[in-house]
């Protein structure tokens, strides 16, 4: 049974005229002893040209799966299936899971780039800088010279001091500066999507920020989609123009960062708002959700949410429930959008909607 | 600069230290060595039981200590002597000779062997590790990892004399190559001939090969564990992800990141191995460094005896601090002194 059947029409479901990636089906399963582990359970997702695009979920959600899915990139022995398309600005579409290797090598880095979780440990700890920058645009058959004076120019939009970096080893370097001279090394050979899994994870709050602000002017000056990976709702929704919520391996709810945050329809993201610490909201009112995230191999029947859910009843533990259009550019995978809507009040929307206005 | 400073300084210090107590020890053994070489030069030289003035400028040329002086003006006179590269004469083997000669002819051969034996020894280790890494669980790896266990157990002079037995005396096919003693073949002169360069390498095949074999099985293994650790972390995987060729991942990467922490084992075994080359020498009738103690100790011959215990003791000094300043360029986190602060 697909999902696929009811995107009769993408554009209409979704909002997404310009898509640069295209999503279908997506399903990675594990085999293992104790059965098949499916840690990303039937993913549909369009990324529009030009966006910010957050993906939020707890650890263990299967967001990390998703990013490396993008890429081809599941580890051994995950088996990916489904089907990813990558559009190229001119040209035809790419089928990404049907590349060859070389052709993967090719698109990898130069069309879709990454930020992996764990950037402290992203650079080869023998190497300077520079030879990072250096190899990987040989490896890319990049003219260096070229590359490298982009290199550097990156390295400035990023308020480092270029030369320095440069020269540095990555243990002379703090973790911000690191941290960006990943994100420069990553966008080195001019990709024009920049998928990014917890780039801040490992870094204070004010680094954060300033991270956020440089990856918003780095998208204007080099032209960026970008797929920003979090466990952290406020911090993504700052930043991204839509967003997606992941669940248990599957995306319940997509839409404008908006809509989201002021009209949540899945109750397990309206929890999740009313769980995130923010400074404005009042600490009483933080609820965290009860429960756990469930375990891949035995993931609950019918909504995977219910479980956790207050608003579950008999119809969400027999059947899985499809994308429910809450607006034009909204939908969430749930069968009582309304009444959770009414069952569990935002606490803090205001807040948020302030700070997404610039 | 400061850092390297110390680290000489170091190094000066435990050469002092290996000669001094190379003095205390002639000086603290139950009998007394004075007596033992002023006995042997009177069998010799029964006049001189009559001429004391003689027979204490003998004893002092071979001992490099005055037998009347006060202990501290022996260890002055002594001190002196052992910087100026004078290791006395011996009495027992080869009696009469300079010390210092005796080893400026061995050293060069023990140095020969021991380099065979570690750069073999790590090379095959190193490479085996790495292919067992990345063919982890593989028939090759399990099988490679427990005949390095085998190996690892036998100690090298048992390999030693089982290599003399079928391979040293063997005349099958090319076997007979291989020789099992001394270090030349008869009636070759030292020069750069292929001659001298051919037999130098057959000589040394099986000594240094005595070592390889039991020695490279833990490195190989340790090779292995790092190189698997290494094959896991987050920079090899943006680096496969940055399309970077394999051959680069595996060299650059992998293999120069696991091999770190085997750097100071390659030096600590330098030091293993010298104290091998001991026994190993007089197994093979090879005439380095090693082989001289030895009969030294047989002969009761303490010039020689402490010549070459300080010798050896240096040797290894030396290697180890080679080895600890090229260790920053290997490891830019090691960098010496006060430039690896962090910014
Ligand atoms: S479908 Fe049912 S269980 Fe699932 S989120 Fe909606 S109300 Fe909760």
């Amino acid at each position: 049974m697909s999902l696929n059947d009811t995107f009769t029409s993408e554009t209409e479901l979704h909002g997404v005229s310009d898509p640069i990636i295209e999503i279908r089906d997506a399903e990675v399963v594990f085999e293992m002893d104790r059965g098949v582990s499916r840690v990303l359970d039937n993913v549909n997702l369009t990324v529009e040209r030009g966006e910010i695009l957050g993906i939020v979920g707890e650890s263990g959600s299967g967001k990390s799966m998703l990013a490396s899915a993008i890429l081809d990139a599941v580890v051994d022995p995950g088996i990916l299936s489904g089907s990813i398309t990558y559009y190229p600005e001119n040209g035809d579409p790419i089928d990404v899971l049907s590349l060859s290797d070389e052709e993967l090598r090719k698109l990898r880095w130069e069309s879709i780039s990454m930020v992996f979780q764990g950037a402290m440990t992203s650079f080869n700890p023998t190497m300077s800088i520079r030879g990072h920058f250096e190899e990987t645009l040989d490896a890319h058959d990049f003219d260096i010279e070229e590359g490298m004076e982009r290199g550097h120019q990156i390295l400035s939009d990023l308020y480092l001091e270029s030369e320095r970096v440069m020269d540095s080893y990555p243990h002379e370097l703090s973790g911000g500066m690191r941290q960006r001279a990943l994100i420069a090394l990553s966008v080195l050979l001019e990709p024009d999507v920049l998928v990014m899994d917890e780039p801040t994870a490992a870094l204070d709050l004010l680094m954060q920020r300033s991270i956020l602000a440089l990856l918003e002017s780095l998208k204007e000056k080099y032209d960026l989609t970008m797929v920003f990976i979090t466990h952290d709702l406020p911090l993504v929704a700052e930043l991204s123009d839509r967003l997606a919520v992941m669940y248990a391996f599957e995306l319940i709810e997509q839409g404008p960062t908006n809509e989201i945050l002021q009209n949540a329809g899945h109750p397990y993201t309206r929890s999740l708002l009313n769980a995130t610490p923010n400074l404005d909201a009042p600490l009483s009112e933080m609820r965290p959700i009860e429960g756990s995230a469930p375990d891949p191999v035995n993931v609950p029947k019918g909504c995977s949410y219910h479980p956790r859910c207050s608003v579950a009843n008999n119809r969400c533990v027999e059947a899985d429930p499809e994308y429910q259009q809450i607006t034009e550019e909204h939908v969430a995978a749930c069968f009582h959008c309304d009444d959770a809507v009414e069952a569990i009040p935002l606490t803090h929307d205001q807040a948020v909607v302030q700070e997404d206005e610039p | 600069m400061n850092w390297h400073l110390k680290r000489a300084g170091q190094a000066l210090f435990t050469l002092w230290a290996v000669v001094t107590l190379s003095f205390v020890m002639v000086r603290m053994l139950p009998w007394s060595a004075e007596d033992i070489v002023v006995a042997e030069l009177i069998q010799q030289n029964p006049n001189l039981a009559q001429n004391r003035d003689m027979l204490r400028r003998q004893v002092q040329d071979m001992l490099m200590i005055d037998p009347d002086a006060s202990i501290t003006e022996a260890y002055v006179q002594y001190m002196m002597s052992v910087m100026q590269g004078d290791l006395g004469t011996t009495y027992g083997v080869r009696s009469g000779e300079e010390v210092s000669a005796i080893i400026a002819g061995a050293l060069p051969w023990t140095i020969w062997v021991m380099s065979l034996a570690t750069f073999g020894m790590f090379a095959l280790a190193l490479a085996l590790g790495a292919i067992m890494a990345y063919r982890e669980q593989s028939a090759f790896d399990y099988s490679n990892s427990a005949v390095a266990i085998v190996a690892a157990s036998i100690p090298y002079y048992v390999a030693a004399v089982v290599f003399i037995k079928y391979i040293g005396f063997s005349d099958f096919l090319f076997l007979e190559m291989i020789p099992a003693r001394n270090r030349l073949p008869d009636g070759v002169a030292v020069g750069l001939t292929f001659e001298f360069v051919s037999g130098a390498f057959r000589h040394a095949l099986l000594p240094a090969l005595s070592f390889i074999v039991t020695g490279y099985g833990l490195t190989a293994l340790a090779m292995r564990g790092n190189s698997i650790q290494t094959l896991g972390e987050d920079y090899v995987r943006v680096a496969r992800l940055r399309g970077l060729p394999d051959r680069r991942i595996a060299l650059r990467y992998v293999g120069r990141n696991a091999v770190l922490p085997l750097y100071t084992w390659l030096i600590i075994s330098i030091g293993t191995m010298f104290g091998g080359a001991v026994i190993l020498e007089q197994l093979f009738n090879y005439h380095g460094v090693g082989y001289w103690m030895l009969e030294a100790i047989e002969a009761n011959d303490m010039p020689l005896m402490m010549g070459t215990f300080i010798v050896l003791t240096a040797a290894m000094v030396v290697a180890i601090w080679f080895g600890d300043l090229t260790y920053g360029k290997l490891d830019p986190r090691i960098k010496s002194g006060d430039e690896g602060e962090a910014y």
